[in-house]
């Protein structure tokens, strides 16, 4: 019965949502092959693979050193402690891990795929096209660069903050990374959407709007006006990447449902992704590419 | 002037590659300005009540984020050399009739024009509304700061040209060397954060690297923070260094570097 389902599911990938256990079976197919072809990039060439490893890691070290030396040096950032700073850190390296985990090969730059008339590739796929934009970029080996530094922050935190430490708080910090992700991820996509239209000019907005969210994320932004504090968790949600979920997990929002804000601002970006995505597939059934650029399947 | 003008020409043609297409190239300057007031807001917050903290008042410091920011190319000056590098198009260059450091040099300063009159005039304009002077501290320092500026473009330069190379002749990654060199040259250059607020002895310690020539001098001296001979001195002395180090270094890239990227 089950092979039947992989069958029909094969030959009319929409389908695949009628079956959720043949989907789900798949995805765990999907996410293996793709693990090992991302360990085998490495192995391939170590030292290459070594060296865009390692430069991962200092990247997003570097990332967060300046914030790190700065609460050092005034013993935290306003209502931060020095270690609440190193937890909010930890936290925004690890979101970002996850993303890059998901992420890669320009599923997190999907307007690059979009812009580059490589959407192609996927489409000819026999797959949905969700379920092989949430596998095309799963690269558990290469992401470990960033999420290892970034549990190593969060645990350092932990560590030194006291904070008595629960099974249901720890879920509620899982869920909260997750989400900070799915917001980095659904406002690459609501951007990078753009370049069904203009592919050309757009083929970077996506590269443009992930490297503001990773600059600013590592801000705490208690200091901002109304404005503009209400901008950064609207219109770009920089907010929730670290700055809101830190605070609810850590006590220094007083708001019982803080810890809920976040999942619920990603459910609700990842909806309106998803539809403006489709929204750009439709024109994109009319169009078609205007651009080709031959990287490669996955880049 | 003939010599001149085709420089200028590659520089006209830089500046106006940024609005052939659409105006979507404006969203950066938007995440650029977002940035700007997120890090007012928080050195605001940090030095509140706090006076002035290794020699720096709060309005220096945001005197010295704002032109950081208004000035960012000139502090961090990069050309498309290791994009060239890695297309392949190095080899088209090479046949142009301008050298080779000058062409990509009169292209970074045309796209200089563009940015400085789309962002970074506006930018300077908007200032008192954020709340922040924009002046320099005094007119020594108003006098000093071009020259000064002028000197940290020319050690970025060399140090843009060093790296070109070393790519080649390492046969390094372009994707990784520029991410870790984008990451490390803003931390260590002072242009996000003035290396006088950093932990005692870490600032001390990277104000006599190279980076710190290209953003840290000349901002200490335009919010007069800093002593400018001494500052001056230390950026020639890493131009005189450096420049004969990337002539070498391209000297003897020069061979591989059309089997590098293409």
């Amino acid at each position: 019965m089950e092979d039947r389902r992989s069958r029909i599911e094969e030959r009319d990938p929409p389908s695949s949502i009628l079956y959720p256990l043949s989907s789900i079976r798949r995805l765990l197919r999907l996410w293996k092959l793709y693990a090992l072809m991302d360990f085998m990039l490495i192995a391939a060439d170590l030292k290459l693979g070594l060296t865009y490893y390692l430069s991962d890691a200092i990247l997003n070290i570097a990332a967060v050193t300046g914030m790190l030396l700065l609460a050092e040096r005034f013993a935290g950032i306003g209502a931060w402690t020095h270690d609440q700073i190193i937890f909010m850190l930890g936290y925004a390296t690890v979101a970002n891990g996850i993303v890059n985990l998901l992420g890669g090969y320009n599923v997190m730059m999907i307007s690059r795929r979009v812009g580059r008339g490589q959407l192609d590739h996927t489409l000819a796929q026999p797959q949905p096209i969700w379920m092989a934009l949430l596998t095309e970029g799963f690269m558990p080996f290469s992401s470990s660069a960033v999420l290892i530094p970034g549990i190593g922050l969060l645990a350092w935190a932990l560590g030194r903050l006291g904070l008595a430490i629960a099974p249901g708080w720890l879920a509620l910090l899982a869920l909260n990374l997750l989400a900070s992700a799915a917001i980095v991820l659904a406002f690459s996509f609501i951007w990078g959407s753009l370049a069904f239209w203009a592919p050309r000019a757009a083929e970077e907005i996506s590269s443009s709007t992930v490297n503001m969210l990773s600059q600013l994320k590592v801000f705490p932004l208690d200091g901002l006006g109304p404005l503009l504090l209400g901008g950064l968790l609207t219109f770009l949600p920089v907010g929730f990447i670290a700055w809101y979920p830190s605070r609810a997990l850590l006590g220094i929002d007083p708001s019982p449902w803080g810890g809920w804000l976040t999942p619920l601002m990603a459910l609700l970006l990842a909806l309106l992704a998803a539809g403006v995505f489709h929204k750009g597939m439709l024109h994109y059934a009319r169009t078609g590419s205007q651009h080709y650029s031959g990287f490669g399947h996955r880049s | 002037m003939r010599t001149l003008h085709k420089y200028w020409k590659t520089a006209m043609m830089a500046a106006a590659s940024y609005i052939g297409d659409s105006p979507l190239f404006l969203v950066d300057y938007l995440f650029r300005f977002l940035r700007v007031a997120v890090l007012l807001a928080l050195w605001r917050v940090i030095l509140a009540g706090k006076g002035s903290v290794s020699g720096m008042t709060l309005e220096a410091v945001l005197t010295y984020t704002l032109i950081a920011e208004v000035f960012g190319g000139q502090l961090a000056p990069r050309t498309s050399l290791d994009w060239t590098f890695w297309s392949g198009a190095i080899v088209g260059r090479m046949l142009q009739p301008l050298g080779i450091f000058g062409q990509f040099a009169a292209e970074m300063c045309g796209r200089w024009l563009f940015e400085l009159s789309i962002f970074s005039l506006p930018l300077l304009l908007v200032a008192p509304l954020l709340g922040v002077s924009p002046l320099p501290a005094g007119p020594a320092a108003a006098v000093l700061f071009p020259i000064s500026l002028l000197l940290g473009i020319s050690v970025g330069l060399a140090l843009e040209f060093i790296f070109g190379a070393l790519l080649v002749l390492l046969a390094l990654p372009l994707w990784a060397v520029n991410q870790v060199r984008a990451a490390v040259t803003t931390l260590l250059s002072g242009a996000l954060l003035p290396l006088a607020l950093l932990p005692a002895g870490a600032g001390a310690a990277l104000a006599w690297l190279p980076f710190a020539s290209m953003a840290s001098a000349p901002l200490q001296i335009y919010v007069g923070t800093g002593d400018p001979l001494r500052l001056m001195a230390v950026q020639a002395g890493w131009s005189l260094v450096l420049w004969p180090l990337a002539r070498w270094l391209w000297s003897a890239s020069r061979e591989r570097m059309v089997s590098y990227g293409g």
